[in-house]
């Protein structure tokens, strides 16, 4: 019988996961097992683990049942989440209105300013004019 | 003739030839020594070296290997650590 029988509490050595602790909950086979706990869900090289002498009752080896198991050792346990498929935001729209926001806004602070520089821009268009008739 | 600050030692030599066919010597900042495990003392993979200033600018998770005693001790020594410890709780 293998050390590294389903319930045998370990300590993964090697990896970012190295020093934490976790429970085979499948047998691959002579060579590999999966693990699940602390560390993330994965199959793994029996040389990557260090066996303790405590066992855990993981008999259907869902990931549920191993929080619970841990729960009662007071071993947090990591929880990967599924990420939802979320819709691209449309930047197109958002852009706009952010635009229209910020034109009325400036409006809304620059009111006394607008009479001059309309008046500099008619000058400069009649300049302009005069120019182009000259060439 | 060298300034002060290029005959310390802090620099190293660089022969350059220039466009007019001159050979010239620049003067670079040398680079620090590799980084070394801590208990077995030979050099650590993993971990990039070049000068303060152009470290700065890599991603923390790029400078060492994201495992505990990462950029500190080498992969070996981590395991032997992690195993004395969990076999001296066991006692």
């Amino acid at each position: 019988m293998s050390l590294y029988e389903i319930g045998r509490v370990c300590v993964k050595l090697a990896g970012r996961d190295a020093g934490k602790r976790c429970v085979v909950v499948e047998q691959v086979d002579k060579q590999y097992v999966v693990i699940d706990g602390a560390t993330r869900r994965r199959k793994v090289n029996i040389n990557h683990l260090e066996p303790l002498a405590q066992m855990l009752d993981v008999k259907s080896g869902s990931h549920a049942d191993v929080k619970t198991a841990f729960g009662k050792i007071g071993v947090e346990v990591l929880d990967t989440k599924k990420k939802e498929s979320k819709e691209r935001p449309k930047k197109q729209k958002v852009i706009k209105a952010k635009l229209v926001a910020k034109k009325e806004t400036l409006k809304a602070e620059a009111k006394p300013k607008p009479a001059k520089k309309e008046a500099k821009k008619e000058e400069v268009s009649e300049s302009d004019a005069t120019e182009d008739q000259e060439e | 003739m060298p300034a002060g600050r290029e005959k310390s030692g802090r620099f190293r030599k660089v022969f350059v030839k220039t466009p007019g066919s001159r050979n010239v010597v620049h003067y670079r900042e040398s680079k620090p020594s590799k980084t070394i495990c801590g208990t077995c003392k030979k050099p650590l993979s993993g971990v990039p070296r070049d000068r303060p200033a152009v470290m700065a600018k890599v991603p923390k998770t790029a400078r060492r290997p994201e495992r505990p005693y990462g950029g500190v001790l080498c992969s070996k020594c981590t395991r032997q650590l992690l195993k004395d410890q969990v076999r001296g709780e066991a006692q």
